[in-house]
């Protein structure tokens, strides 16, 4: 272990060395040798992203960046990820999560950039931007996110008299209204496997669940706000009013296609997830906003999983190279577009009016009976909240809230009960690792 | 179950006993034959035991607010404190015993019944059903699981609508049932491979005494109870063994099935839980000290067995 920090602390000094030296020469402007190109090595698990990165190479003679597929990050990518960093043989850019990148910041997986990259800011979404960003450095450039809508089958609404709920309260009334028209059918499941999905609902709802004071992690996921959220479920089911069934499971596909869960609160890349799985209800579905809590005042959505971001990792040799990279294959407009039919999510760029399949789309759109969905999206995603922080512990939190959600959903206890065992637990863990905490 | 132990073979004689009687003076090219097993084993079996106890006396210290590098610190037996005050983890421990107790009983019964069915006198088309029975086994473990959890999910599944349809039980995934589930899933996929091992044991028995019962006039069902049975008492207490380890060490099908029922937790079983914290939150040191004690558990409940059923000096393997 000794060796291995010290092997750790070697690169480290490496790299101040290599940063230090490369101050004075040039910023990198797509220039660089291109007989003798910089070579940067790219880990992501994003379908399709090698149209991305020919892309870039082409445009970039300079510049020759490698892609190699991993597993994505919660199956194991970023366990490989976090390794790599450690031997000392890390890629110079990768795919992370937003909700990952304070992890990664507190194993010191993570390069500063910001003399490269704070130029860039104005690109991009403020919120979306601001989850690279801890204490006024620049570590990631932020890719897509996952603004939330609520995907719904029209035709079926139609038949049973029921409009999109504009409220929670509507939404509650329009799940009774859907069972007593139907008694097979639902208007959602509650996904109580889907960590990210309950965060997002609860980040929607209000108070945020982390935040910091001082040099202190202040925790508050047992706030009235998300407790208000957790009893609205609470009661749709104890009313069995909503299925149970795991989303993005068999049982959950099988239930889009027949019509037994007739809406999804989703994210925007579900729309991929409902045509692929889904073929046979093309044109019936439509998006509305996601409901409101009532005296919101302007309208609040929430991200799912907050988003992706191309992460600069520590011992990378050549941080101007490789935030170069980042920056473009998330904000020029051929990348952004081919990432979004790659259906990876809503794009963190400002100006999406650039990207001409968020304008027209003739495979997606006509699904949702010729809606240009995008335009739901688009709202959603500049009414996430600036305030969400991701805590250094993400991967305990989703493990821990999924495990008490589940045994709520199974009758012990409530989803309330859920809720303030995973702000103990959350407070306990990160203790347990030696950080300031203040519970709410 | 993990499947690695179960598909040693079941050598159950002990040492020739020519062997115990003239020690041999080692011989250097012996150890040239030996040499690649020892260095595999060390490298690839002890070291990684050894690293992983080592690795979970120490934890990773952040401070503040954790924007800094953590550091490597000694824990003592800290993890191990840890894992036996998490009630989560030591329910799981609780609930691989109470699966060892329903699911070692149906294995070692499933095996014996289709062993002595194929052994006995009357039996046809043996190869046949001794092949299918067997099949099973050459089915991956992930691919079993996945197979049944099509058949027990409702949506999917055309079992449930059968048992639906007839006013049964059907609902295979809650907290209630899913434990019979997956011993249903353990018990198709490996009984098979159980009852071979009985099979072996059965075969080895001289045919002149079934002979001398039949004159004595005795039926198949006295010969299998007073002379089959208790001639293969070794290679029951194998198998008995080889399941209460697979149960203990129950990792596969709950994995599988987790993401189609809200009665699997991460931490639903020890394996479950030691894998959740090394993969899934970057925990090792706490990962490997719940290794260790999993080991440690698993060691001491087999071997505490073998000691109950070998005591008296009534010794079967």
């Amino acid at each position: 272990m000794r060796s291995k920090l010290a092997r750790a602390a070697a690169a480290l000094a490496a790299v101040t060395l290599a940063a230090a030296c490369g101050a004075g020469e040039p910023a990198a402007d797509g220039g660089g040798d291109p007989a003798q190109p910089v070579e940067l090595t790219f880990w992501s698990w994003v379908p399709d992203i090698q149209k991305a990165v020919d892309a870039f190479n082409a445009a970039h003679p300079g510049i020759k960046v490698n892609l190699e597929t991993v597993t994505p990050g919660p199956d194991g990518g970023y366990a490989k990820m976090l390794a790599a960093v450690k031997a000392g043989n890390a890629p110079d850019v990768a795919q992370v999560g937003y909700d990952s990148l304070p992890s990664f910041l507190v194993n010191g997986a993570l390069e500063d950039v910001t003399e490269h990259a704070e130029g860039h800011a104005g690109k991009f979404v403020d919120w979306q931007w601001q989850t690279g960003v801890f204490a006024g450095k620049v570590y990631a450039i932020p890719q897509a996110s996952g603004p939330m809508g609520f995907y719904y089958r029209k035709d079926l609404f139609d038949k049973w008299g029921v409009e999109p709920p504009k409220t929670w309260d509507d939404f509650a009334a329009a799940a009774k209204t859907i069972q007593e028209k139907d008694e097979d059918a639902y208007i959602s499941t509650f996904a109580a496997n889907q960590a990210p999905w309950m965060i997002a609902l609860a980040q929607q709802a209000g108070q945020q669940w982390f935040g910091i004071e001082g040099d202190s992690w202040k925790v508050t996921i047992d706030n009235p706000d998300t407790r208000r959220m957790a009893d609205l479920w609470q009661k749709l089911l104890d009313d069995k009013l909503v299925k149970t069934v795991a989303d993005m499971s068999n049982g959950w596909y099988k239930d889009l296609q027949t019509g037994s869960i007739a809406g999804w609160i989703g994210g925007s890349w579900g729309d991929a997830i409902i045509r692929g799985n889904a073929p046979g209800t093309s044109g019936k579905w439509a998006v509305a906003p996601i409901p409101q809590w009532p005296g919101a005042g302007e309208f609040t959505s929430a991200s799912w999983g907050g988003g992706s971001a191309s992460a600069i990792l520590k011992g990378t040799g050549n941080p101007a190279a490789a935030t170069e990279f980042a920056v473009w294959l998330n904000s020029d407009p051929a990348s952004v577009d081919i990432l979004l039919s790659a259906g990876y999510g809503w794009p963190s760029i400002k100006d999406t009016g650039q990207i001409p399949s968020l304008q027209q789309d003739d495979t997606v759109f006509p699904f949702y009976g010729g809606q240009n969905i995008w335009d739901v999206f688009k709202e959603a995603d500049a009414a996430v909240s600036l305030d969400w922080r991701w805590p250094p512990v993400s991967d305990a939190l989703y493990a821990t809230l999924t495990d008490n959600a589940k045994a709520a959903v199974e009758g012990n206890g409530t989803l309330a009960d859920a809720i303030a065992k995973t702000q103990q637990a959350m407070v306990e863990e990160m203790k347990a690792k030696g950080l300031n905490v203040t519970g709410g | 179950m993990t499947g690695v132990l179960q598909r040693t073979p079941g050598t159950g004689t002990g040492a020739p006993a020519q062997a115990r009687r003239r020690p041999r003076r080692l011989r250097p090219h012996v150890l040239v034959f030996v040499a690649p097993f020892f260095t595999a084993f060390a490298l690839f079996f002890l070291a990684p035991i050894g690293y992983a106890i080592y690795q979970s006396f120490f934890k990773l210290t952040s401070s503040g607010l954790g924007l800094t590098e953590p550091t490597v610190d000694f824990a003592g037996l800290g993890n191990y404190v840890t894992a036996l005050t998490d009630e989560a983890f030591t329910g799981s421990v609780v609930r691989v015993l109470v699966f060892s107790a329903i699911e070692v009983p149906i294995m070692v019964v499933c095996a014996l019944g289709l062993a002595l069915l194929l052994d006995s006198a009357r039996a046809r088309f043996r190869a046949f059903f001794r092949v299918s029975y067997f099949l099973p086994y050459g089915v991956p473990g992930v691919i079993a699981s996945l197979l049944w959890g099509f058949l027990y999910v409702p949506q999917t599944s055309p079992l449930v609508d059968l048992l639906a349809a007839a006013g049964l039980p059907h609902d295979f995934l809650r907290a209630d049932t899913i434990l019979l589930a997956i011993a249903n899933i353990a018990t198709w996929q490996f009984a098979g491979y159980n009852m071979l091992v009985l099979i072996a044991g059965l075969q080895a028995v001289p045919r002149e005494l079934y002979e001398a019962a039949r004159v004595d006039g005795a039926g198949e069902l006295r010969i299998a109870w007073h002379i089959k049975i208790p001639l293969v008492r070794a290679p029951l207490i194998l198998i008995t063994v080889f399941t209460l380890i697979g149960t203990l060490q129950l990792f596969v099908e709950p994995l599988i099935l987790k993401p189609m029922t809200t009665a699997i937790t991460s931490d639903y079983t020890p394996n479950l839980a030691a894998y959740n914290q090394a993969f899934g939150q970057a925990n090792t040191h706490l990962a490997s000290a719940m290794a260790t004690l999993i080991a440690i558990m698993a060691f001491v409940i087999s071997f505490g067995f073998l000691r109950l059923v070998n005591r008296k000096g009534n010794r079967a393997w």
